[in-house]
Parts: C-alpha cells; sequence; structure tokens
C-alpha cells in the first residue's frame, strides 16, 4: 500500500509519502509556518508528488490529520484530503494529532528490543491550546489510552494525569514538564515539539481502519459563538 | 466542456457540474445545495467557525452527489472552479481547498472564481445574454450596479454607501421579531399590509451618481416602532413591511434607472438589465423593474431564484467561461474574503457595497 500523509493541524504544513514494509519515506517535506496554510499546502504536495513515481494514481489511501490544532488548519488539510480521495476515489483515514505525537514514543524510532531501556511511564501528548489551556492525550508505553483526548487548563492538566514518571511529547511539552516539575512530579520531554511529525501521520493511518478512522475534525473545543447581535458581512 | 463548480463563501455548501453547449450556452447537469440556514438561526446571523464546520463537514458528499447526479465519472470533467472569495474566509478556504485538490490529484485546469463574478455572469448561463449589460445585484451583502463589458471586465456604476438591502430587510425583520432570515418574511407581511400608514423616506431619490443608501430608512423604521409606543400588533407589522417594502421598490426603481443612464453615457446601450442575489426573488422588486424595463425598453433577465442565491451552478458556469478563454490559476491562490469585482474601484465608505 502506498499512502499520501498530509497536516496542517499546527504552524507547519508536511506530507509525506510512504510504502508499507518501507521504514523510509519515498518522499517527506515540512515547512514551519504561521499562517498561509491554504496558499502553501497544495504547491508542497505538487511537488512531494512530482517525485513519487506514479504520481497520484499510484497512491492506495490518504490520511490526514483532523486536529486537535487550529481550526482553520484541521480544515486546510482535511479539505485537500477529501478532495484527493473524491478524485482517485481512495480511502481517506484521519489521525489525530495526539496520536501522530504519542506514536514515536509508542512505536519507537528504533524496535523495543534496540532501545536502551524500557523506558516505563506515562505518554503524554500535549498541543498548545492557547489562552493558558492544553489539549491533552495519556497512553501507556503499549498505546493504551490512559486519559482520552480533552482540553485542560495547563494548571489542572498535571493533576488528571496518571500515576508514573511522564514522556512528554507535542507543541506544549515544555510547557506542561515546567508544570510537572513545579509539582514535584518526575518528567521528560521527548520527541517532537514543534510540527506533528508526519511519518507517524503516515504510519497510523496505514494501520488505520478506513471505517473507524474518518477524515472528521476533532475540535475538541466547542466553537466560539458570540452572543447574537444584527451583524452581517460583506466583502467586496 | 464540462466544470464542476464549489460555493462555501458563505452559509450554503453547493457543487454543481455545468456543461458548455456547442452553441455557447449551459447546460447544468447537477446542482446539490446545502443551506445552513437552521445552524445558524439560533443566533440570527451567520456564524464564522459554525459555517467553516458546516461545510467541512459534507462538501466532498455534495461533490460526489453533483457527480452522481451527472452521471459522470470524475475523470469526465474538463476543469474544477471553486469561489476563492469574497466571503468568510474559514469556508472560501474549505471549498477552495477541496478545489484545488481535486484539480490537482486528477491533472485537470483549476478556475479560482469571484462569487460576484459568478453572480454577474449567470444570465449568460439561463438566458444568453450578450454583453454588455448592465447588472443590479441584492443580497445579504452586497447591493451594486455593475457594468458587465466581457468576462472579467467590469465597472461598478454604483454601490450602497452603508447597508445591503437584504441586510436591510433581515434587521427590519429583526426589529419586528420575524424570524430569520427576515427577507421573505417582511415580504409575506407586507402582503397584508397598507403601504400608506408610515411616511419612510426615501434615501438618495434623484441624488446624481447612482449608490444607494439603506441605514435611515432602517432608523426610520425604529423610530416608527418606538413611536408606535406599544409592541407592534400583527396589523402594525403588515404596515410597517408593507410601508418598508415600499420605500425600498421606490430607492431601487430611482437608482437602477438612473444607473442605466450612466451606463448608457459611458458603454453605449445595454443588452440587458440583469437581477442577481436572493433580493431579486422579492416580487415587489420585480415587478418595480419590469415597469423600468418596459419604459426603458432594455430587457430585464432575473435568473430564477435558485440561481439567484449562492449556488454551485454560477461558479462552475463563470469557471467555463474563464476556461474556454485561457484564464487557469495556479495551486498558490490565496483566499480573498474581500474582492471587489472591479479591480481598479477605489474601496466603497465602509467596505459594505
Ligand atoms: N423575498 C425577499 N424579499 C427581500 N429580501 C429577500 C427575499 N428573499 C431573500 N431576501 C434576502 O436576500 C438575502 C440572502 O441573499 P443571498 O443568499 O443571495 O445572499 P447572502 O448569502 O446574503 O450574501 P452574498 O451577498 O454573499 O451573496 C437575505 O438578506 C434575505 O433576507
Amino acid at each position: 500500500m502506498r499512502i499520501l500523509a498530509l497536516d496542517t493541524a499546527l504552524p507547519a504544513i508536511s506530507a509525506c509519502v510512504l510504502d508499507s514494509g518501507a521504514t523510509e519515506p519515498l518522499v517527506i517535506e515540512s515547512l514551519p509556518m504561521e499562517r498561509g496554510h491554504a496558499e502553501a499546502l497544495l504547491p508542497l504536495i505538487e511537488r512531494v508528488m512530482a517525485q513519487v513515481e506514479g504520481g497520484f494514481a499510484s497512491l492506495d489511501r490518504i490520511a490526514v490529520t483532523v486536529g486537535p490544532g487550529s481550526f482553520t488548519g484541521i480544515r486546510v488539510a482535511i479539505s485537500a484530503a477529501r478532495g484527493f480521495g473524491v478524485a482517485l476515489d481512495i480511502p481517506v483515514v484521519g489521525v489525530s494529532t495526539l496520536a501522530a505525537f504519542a506514536a514515536p514514543l509508542v512505536l519507537g524510532p528504533k524496535p523495543a528490543q534496540e532501545r536502551e531501556s524500557a523506558l516505563p511511564g506515562v505518554i503524554v501528548s500535549a498541543i498548545d491550546a492557547r489562552h493558558g489551556q492544553v489539549y491533552l492525550q495519556a497512553c501507556s508505553q503499549t498505546g493504551a489510552i490512559l486519559l482520552a483526548p480533552t482540553v485542560l487548563p495547563l494548571a489542572e492538566a498535571i493533576d488528571k494525569l496518571p500515576p508514573g514518571p511522564l514522556r512528554i511529547t507535542g507543541s506544549a511539552a515544555p510547557l506542561l514538564a515546567i508544570a510537572a516539575w513545579s509539582g514535584h512530579r518526575a518528567a521528560e520531554v521527548e520527541g517532537e515539539i514543534v510540527a506533528t511529525p508526519i511519518l507517524y501521520v503516515a504510519r497510523l493511518g496505514m494501520i488505520a481502519d478506513p471505517e473507524g478512522a474518518p477524515p472528521r475534525p476533532l475540535y475538541i473545543k466547542a466553537p466560539d459563538v458570540k452572543p447574537p447581535s444584527p451583524f452581517r458581512f460583506s466583502f467586496a | 466542456m464540462r466544470v464542476l463548480g464549489i460555493e462555501s463563501t458563505c452559509d450554503e455548501t453547493a457543487a454543481s457540474v455545468v456543461e458548455l453547449r456547442p452553441n455557447g450556452s449551459g447546460a447544468i447537469l447537477s446542482n446539490e445545495v446545502h443551506s445552513q440556514i437552521a445552524e445558524h438561526a439560533a443566533y440570527g446571523g451567520v456564524v464564522p467557525e459554525i459555517a467553516a464546520r458546516a461545510h467541512v463537514e459534507i462538501l466532498d458528499h455534495l461533490v460526489r452527489r453533483a457527480l452522481d447526479k451527472a452521471g459522470l465519472r470524475f475523470s469526465q470533467l474538463d476543469g474544477v472552479a471553486a469561489a476563492a472569495g469574497p466571503g468568510l474566509i474559514g469556508g472560501v478556504m474549505v471549498g477552495l481547498t477541496t478545489g484545488k485538490a481535486l484539480a490537482l490529484a486528477g491533472a485537470k485546469p483549476f478556475m479560482a472564481i469571484n462569487h460576484l463574478e459568478a453572480h454577474a455572469l449567470t444570465a449568460r448561463l439561463t438566458d444568453g445574454v450578450d454583453f454588455p449589460y448592465l447588472l443590479l445585484l441584492v443580497s445579504g451583502g452586497h447591493t451594486q450596479l455593475i457594468a458587465v463589458r466581457g468576462v472579467g471586465e467590469y465597472t461598478r456604476i454604483g454601490a450602497t454607501v452603508d447597508d445591503a438591502i437584504g441586510e436591510a430587510f433581515d434587521k427590519v425583520a429583526k426589529m419586528l421579531n420575524l424570524p430569520y432570515p427576515g427577507g421573505p418574511q417582511v415580504e409575506r407581511a407586507a402582503q397584508t399590509g397598507d403601504p400608506t400608514i408610515f411616511d419612510l423616506p426615501r434615501p438618495m431619490l434623484r441624488r446624481p451618481g447612482a449608490d444607494f443608501s439603506l441605514s435611515g430608512l432602517k432608523t426610520a423604521v425604529r423610530l416608527e416602532i418606538q413611536r408606535l409606543g406599544r409592541t407592534p400588533r400583527p396589523n402594525d407589522v403588515a404596515d410597517l413591511c408593507a410601508s418598508f417594502q415600499a420605500a425600498v421598490v421606490d430607492v431601487i426603481g430611482d437608482r437602477t434607472r438612473a444607473g442605466l443612464r450612466l451606463f448608457r453615457e459611458q458603454f453605449g446601450p445595454p443588452q440587458a438589465l440583469v437581477v442577481a442575489g436572493g433580493v431579486a426573488a422579492n416580487q415587489a422588486i420585480g415587478h418595480a423593474l419590469s415597469r423600468l424595463s418596459t419604459q426603458t425598453g432594455v430587457k430585464l433577465v432575473i435568473p430564477p431564484p435558485g440561481l439567484c442565491t449562492d449556488n454551485g451552478a454560477m461558479i462552475a458556469w463563470a469557471g467555463l467561461e474563464r476556461l474556454r478563454l485561457g484564464m487557469t490559476d495556479a495551486m498558490d491562490f490565496a483566499p480573498r474574503p474581500r474582492w471587489p469585482l472591479d479591480a481598479g474601484a477605489q474601496r466603497s465608505h465602509n467596505g459594505k457595497a
């Protein structure tokens, strides 16, 4: 199976193409980016696919991050992924950014037996949700979910995590680690802390069941809706 | 030649396939629209984040349905068009990105469409109108008179200096506690009302130029409600709606007449007077414009209501018009929340035109 993975949920745009059985991606590209994801994503994918023999027609599946992250960013990659799905008539699967951050710690950069230590502890994925909040998920070293994806004030997050030393990853990992240390809890920052690890989006997308992993946004937060006002929009 | 059109600039998600016939006319092979009115009704207006969430949820399903109903596979299309603005940026990004992805993966030409241009060209799809013509665009977000001289050649002749006409209808409806969207409600209530009970102003009447102003009229309605000194009774509501609508009809008639005059001075005789936008569904306004058409001898074209409000067919058609002239767009085309039709126009007084 050949999969194209896309992500624009965080301040970066990334894409990679991976064949099943391969450890290295065919092509991988990631650019840090605060804004402008909507303009930059398709040109990046165009570049990436130009390097893949067989091009779009050789793809069997699309994987896309569904959040949590920037609401707008989530929708950009999902719109692109679903568009590819229709044009190529292939399945599109959604992968959470929290799961993608945890994946290198669970699946390992190296096979388990080669790792220096078994590294017991709780794997925590944390993404900045702004306004003093973090998106959070915790799982065991085998990937079993201990705390389902949620959003919490930074101050409360540590108390909600299961006992044990914390292995924290994700864009809010440094923030959360500081909170842990100040509460005298053992914690380490590991893995990616900037962009979603796109290679692991591809890996998780490869093993996902399309029925169980639809490419639907995982916002976690409700829309910020202001009270009714007699507003209208006009643009020209 | 067949093009898929995608629309997601406001509160309608839409996808449509339109075919260019050898004689230059267009045929709508499918036209799927999902309105979000129910999602926004509780807020009395369109909430951008709710709109964007609804668009991404449903757009690819609508595209599939549009292809199914047209009896086509994606590979049988000749191009993909998506509205790139003006509109709510969150929704525009969804439609624009979906359209680009479809075009890129299918190796098809891509056209980024100005939503206003699509409204402007619809009369060519439905009635084969020739250039040049005068467009009266009246919707919840826009009130403009535009000289349409060719694809991509638009000159603004007049515009509102404050509220859009549909917006004024909606605000009046809100003052009278009528449900959202207010335009059709005001029209219905007006049917049983007496338009002479309340003496409302006709802003800009007989002024030079062809600009509109609606906010004074809206304020006058508010003052009349206050002057009643009670919650308006059903007959008050009917009379207020009738009086308001009569004032709007007079304003539109006068300003459009002025627009036709300016058009002739600058561009010669127009081939038609074309109306677009949701307010075009209003029958009293329609009648006034058809009187104007008889008096001036300019043919009146009002596309069917479903093609006057936001829809995918108009985007597909604008895409076809551009594709056959070789006007395609690149994958880095950015969404344009603001995008005036006439590139040279100075910004309108408050950006509301
Ligand atoms: N019968 C009617 N009489 C008066 N106004 C009406 C009538 N029917 C619809 N409208 C008004 O038309 C507007 C909706 O039009 P439409 O859907 O074309 O535009 P929109 O979504 O507001 O914005 P845009 O300007 O971006 O196209 C609303 O303001 C509505 O109240």
